[in-house]
């Protein structure tokens, strides 16, 4: 048996057809985006090498910058708030009755399933400012004064996307959550219940610290699924108003496809490929403990 | 058990499906040199007489009236006017996507044989050379001679890459109304800006909307506004600017962008007009939720079955212009129907645009609007609002081209846009747009070609 | 009994946000009764005049079935594939001894990193190169690779919760290690494999990018791009239309979701193989 997990053919066997997979339409495609971004590239054309000139152009951009800052605020939502808040959620409904559990797992996922599309139209039309949900909502309790012109306004526009994007997620990953907590032996629940823990220590204690693994897949997922935020915004707003609600993809795209600069729109990819990997690193650090084995 | 049995199925149909993958691949492979399969029914030079060419076309599929000439024109004549062409039709999308579509298409040869081009991306197509220069074909088989103006096709460099039936250098920036709207709260048509941001007061403190406009991606500001209030200022200077004699730093700039911050301000437009799309942005104006709407003239066959909306000219603050004196004009010799200059088959492309030009020039014959390509369809009664837009571009002295489609490159335009778009927040100051967007105008390079 | 009052309290919590979670598919039922004008008039509330015809006129200028048969045939294959191939990936890399099997982990996680509209250009040659132009192929395969790093990686994770005695006993039976991966620990993993089905058929089925660009041509388009060109061609102004169709283009996702959900669920009970 050994031999066999040590056997160069069967690991390759195993290995190749995925990489092989992966390398070609994943991994390849980057190596023409970096010699473009050292290039004037216009998407069809290249008039040839400016060294890193496209770089300190993005570098020195106001709106990449802006971008970025965009980028940061939504990780840092989905993580300091949405992430917590989904492992509460699946927590919660571990112990609930069937009923109430069958019901919470069925529509929780329910956003994610449906078109990005039709949950960002969905959206527009909740923020509309004059027959929009929520504006309606708050004239009708009398809070007029908090009416407001939520993705027009500079100042609101990056959290409302934020929101309605983590909204769309955040039973999703409940439920994976809850499929962790799921395959966790019911053994060590009763060990815990006969020394006299509860429920918010079982949590703490013994759930959250098996489910490492399951938290940091979901953790790596929802921080890379919240830098590359594209379609909701592609939707909702367009980046605007202005440049005010641009994710750095969102940049990215706007500078390569509609003011055709490829060469400055590939080193933004590459900057961004760069903070994701240092993102990841960074998560890794983080979680990296020694693995539970049951 | 069970399990393993639903295990095991489940992976011989994914074995199954990965071979069908390579067994795909192989066949494509093998129908290039044998079968008689569609793609190589292009290859082949001569097609018999009986036997069809297939040809790829993409148009805007946003665009009401485009999809009215191909649905109701393009696709319905083609088998009596052309019955050897089989066309697959390709939707682009509209605006960005259409043009990013187009780009990826062309940056990786594999553009339609014939597509709708637009000024705004035209240029990167015509310099990677796979935009075909129609002159000897249509000069050979005298299409051109249907043309009242040929010159008006012929691009800076002299050539013509695209045939457009010429509608679109007769649509001029109009503001339509509610005519019962005005009477009841006792509105007139303003003759001046002064008098129409007084009208818009009058209508506001009624409780209604003044105007709707679309400003999602700064589309107002980028089609006609800031030029239609440079003009309303001061024409030469927009006159300049299309030469490049002046920039974005001429006081007359600033006033004229001053005005449309003020309007934002004052509450011209609806609650989040930064944000609004075309198509809602008009059914505010016709289920009556505005009083005005800011468009083109393009929209007025499909406004004019309301007896009581009428169209005005945007007012001046202009003493040596009247407001109806001066206008800014739509077009572009490079909007309209373009060939592939790599077309397997050129000659037959060739014959689609002019197709397509044709049907194009029927659909706007037929709603009374005047061309460049001459038809022979015979106009009936013209709707009042059909009539007064032509008197107005009739009486208008002095047309100006656009400066968005000529005088700026791709990157240029699009800021313009982005840029203008901030305007409508009402949390942009004029003074800022001029600093933002001058640095964007200092790089443009439309005029160094 | 401070219990039960928290008891109370999340039970509620949960159903508010449950019920918020199912408030789209009411919003596009809405819709779609609604007439062109009266959605301005009364976004949210039901209509005041049921409008029956949207769904027949939706469908006059929808080839909502051809839509539908590719979304079916990307979908499914993409997620045969990416499961086929990235079961046996994760299991190389979580069980098998292997010098670069950290590395591997390493390399795939730039999957996740990459987004695929980075690459759409360079994508769009490789496509080309390989003759896939024109074929379903041509948006699997990109598919399939960009949802292969999510895949191993959740995967390795369950890989490495099992334990080693499942092996050893298969070994001592004389089972080598194909027949190991594919009669014993495929079957025990079968739930994860359930979930990812479930994740890769929704994220696919949802893609829209890199479809718009790579199956451009009319028998080749998935439902969001027919949806899209459907939105548009009607101008984002009637939404009645728009209602009709969502629902039409939701409504398979939502039962193969009502299947899969359950399915999850079963594979979980039944699958206490975790021990």
């Amino acid at each position: 048996m050994e031999k066999h997990y040590r056997n160069k053919l069967s690991i390759f066997i195993f290995a190749f057809p995925g990489l092989l997979l992966f390398t070609i339409f994943t991994v390849y495609p980057i190596l023409p985006q970096i010699l473009i971004s050292f290039q004037k590239h216009d998407g069809f054309n290249s008039s040839g090498w400016v060294g890193f000139d496209n770089y300190i152009k993005v570098l020195r951009s106001a709106s990449f910058w802006r971008a970025n800052g965009n980028t940061l605020i939504i990780v840092l939502i989905s993580l300091l708030v949405a992430l917590p808040l989904s492992l509460l959620l699946a927590l919660a409904i571990d112990v609930q009755t069937p009923k109430t559990r069958n019901f919470f797992k069925f529509s929780s996922v329910f956003p994610a399933v449906l078109s990005v599309t039709v949950i960002s139209q969905m959206w527009v039309a909740m923020y509309e400012p004059q027959w929009g949900l929520i504006n309606s909502f708050l004239r009708s309790i009398g809070l007029e004064g908090w009416a407001h012109q939520w993705l027009t306004d500079k100042s609101t526009v990056v959290i409302c996307i934020t929101i309605a994007f983590l909204w769309q997620y955040i039973g999703l990953n409940a439920l994976l959550f809850y499929t962790g907590i799921k395959s966790i032996p019911k053994q060590y629940y009763e060990a815990a219940m006969i020394d006299g823990a509860n429920f918010f220590k079982a949590s703490f204690f013994i759930t959250i610290p098996l489910l490492t693994d399951v938290i940091k897949y979901v953790l790596i997922l929802s921080v890379l699924g919240s830098m590359s935020l594209f379609a909701h915004v592609r939707v909702m707003t367009s980046g605007g108003p202005g440049d005010s609600s641009r994710t750095v993809i969102y940049q990215m795209y706007y500078t390569a496809f509609s003011t055709s600069e490829f060469g400055v729109g590939s080193a933004i990819a590459v900057l961004f490929i760069i903070e994701c990997l240092f993102v990841t690193v960074l998560i890794n650090k983080f979680t990296a403990k020694e693995r539970i084995e049951f | 058990m069970k399990m393993k049995k639903q295990l095991s199925m489940f992976f011989t149909v994914a074995l199954a499906m990965s071979m069908i993958g390579c067994g795909g691949q192989k066949a494509e492979t093998n129908t290039k040199q044998a079968a008689p399969t569609e793609t190589s029914k292009t290859e082949t030079p001569k097609p018999a007489s009986e036997e069809k060419v297939k040809l790829r076309l993409m148009s805007l599929s946003t665009d009401e009236n485009q999809i009215k000439i191909l649905e109701n024109y393009i696709k319905k004549n083609l088998a009596a006017e052309l019955p050897n062409v089989e066309i697959e039709f390709e939707p682009g999308g509209g605006g960005e996507d259409y043009s990013n579509k187009l780009k990826t298409y062309n940056a990786s040869g594999d553009l339609p044989d014939v597509w709708y081009s637009e000024a705004g991306f035209a240029t990167a197509v015509i310099s990677a050379g796979n935009q075909l220069d129609y002159t000897q074909y249509i000069t050979d088989d005298s299409f051109i001679k249907n043309f009242a103006i040929p010159e008006a096709l012929k691009f800076s460099d002299g050539k013509i890459y695209a045939l457009s039936a010429g509608a679109d250098t007769y649509f001029t920036p109009r503001i339509f109304y509610h005519k019962d709207i005005f009477e009841q709260n006792g509105v007139a048509i303003p003759k001046t800006f002064d008098e129409f941001m007084a009208a818009c007061k009058t209508l506001k403190e009624k409780g209604i909307v003044p105007m709707s406009i679309m400003g999602k991606g700064g589309w107002a500001p980028q089609l006609y506004m800031v030029q239609t209030m440079i003009q309303s200022e001061d024409p030469q200077v927009a006159l300049d600017l299309l030469q490049n004699k002046t920039d974005f730093t001429n006081p007359v700039v600033l006033k004229a962008v001053k005005k449309i911050e003020t309007m934002a301000k004052e509450g011209v437009f609806p609650e989040g007009v930064a944000n609004l799309d075309y198509g809602p942005s008009l059914e505010l104006f016709t289920s009556k939720k505005t009083a005005m709407f800011g468009g083109f003239s393009w929209e007025t066959a499909n406004l004019s079955a309301d007896p009581n909306i009428g169209m005005f000219m945007w007012p001046t603050s202009n003493t040596q212009y009247a407001t109806e004196d001066v206008t800014q004009f739509w077009g572009s010799p490079l909007n309209g129907y373009a060939v592939n200059s790599n077309s397997k088959n050129v000659e037959m492309a060739v014959k689609l645009a002019e197709y397509c030009v044709s049907q194009e020039a029927l659909f706007y014959a037929e709603q009374g609007s005047k061309l460049n390509l001459q038809t022979n369809v015979k106009v009936g009664e013209q709707s009042e609002l059909m009539k007064e837009n032509i008197r107005l571009y009739e009486n208008t002295k002095l047309k100006i081209p656009t400066i968005f489609l000529n005088a700026m490159d791709a990157k240029t335009g699009t800021e313009f846009g982005t840029i203008g778009g901030n305007l409508l927040t009402g949390a942009y100051t004029a003074e800022q747009y001029v600093e933002d967007f001058n640095s964007i105008w200092q790089e443009n390079t439309w005029f160094k070609k | 009994m401070r219990h039960k009052i928290g008891d109370y309290l999340i039970k509620i919590i949960l159903f508010i946000l449950g019920c918020s979670f199912l408030f789209p598919l009411f919003w596009m039922l809405n819709l779609s009764f609604k007439s062109k004008s009266e959605v301005y008039n009364n976004p949210f509330g039901l209509p005041q005049e049921w409008v029956f015809t949207n769904y027949g006129e939706a469908l006059k200028t929808f080839d909502f079935l051809k839509y539908l048969n590719n979304s079916f045939i990307y979908t499914l294959s993409t997620a045969l594939i990416t499961i086929f191939l990235g079961s046996m990936l994760a299991y190389c890399v979580s069980r098998m001894e292997w010098r670069f099997a950290d590395y591997a982990i390493v390399y795939l996680t730039m999957g996740l990193i990459i987004p695929a509209q980075v690459v759409v250009i360079p994508l769009y040659m490789i496509v080309n190169t390989f003759g896939l132009k024109g074929s379903r192929m041509s948006l699997i395969l990109p598919y399939a690779s960009f949802a292969l790093s999510s895949c191993v990686l959740m995967l390795n994770a369950f890989f490495r919760g099992l334990p080693k005695e499942l092996e050893e006993a298969a070994s001592i039976d004389g089972c080598n290690v194909y027949q190991c991966f594919f009669q014993i620990i495929l079957p025990i993993v079968k739930p994860a494999l359930a979930t990812q089905f479930v994740l890769i058929f929704m994220n696919t089925w949802n893609e829209f990018f890199l479809a718009f660009i790579l199956a451009g041509k009319e028998n080749l388009r998935p439902l969001p791009v027919g949806l899209l060109s459907f939105f548009t061609s009607i101008g984002v102004s009637h939404w009645g239309l728009i209602g009709a169709a969502m629902i039409m283009t939701s409504i398979p996702t939502v039962i193969v979701y009502c299947f899969g959900n359950k399915q999850i669920e079963n594979s979980l009970t039944a699958g206490a193989v975790l021990k």
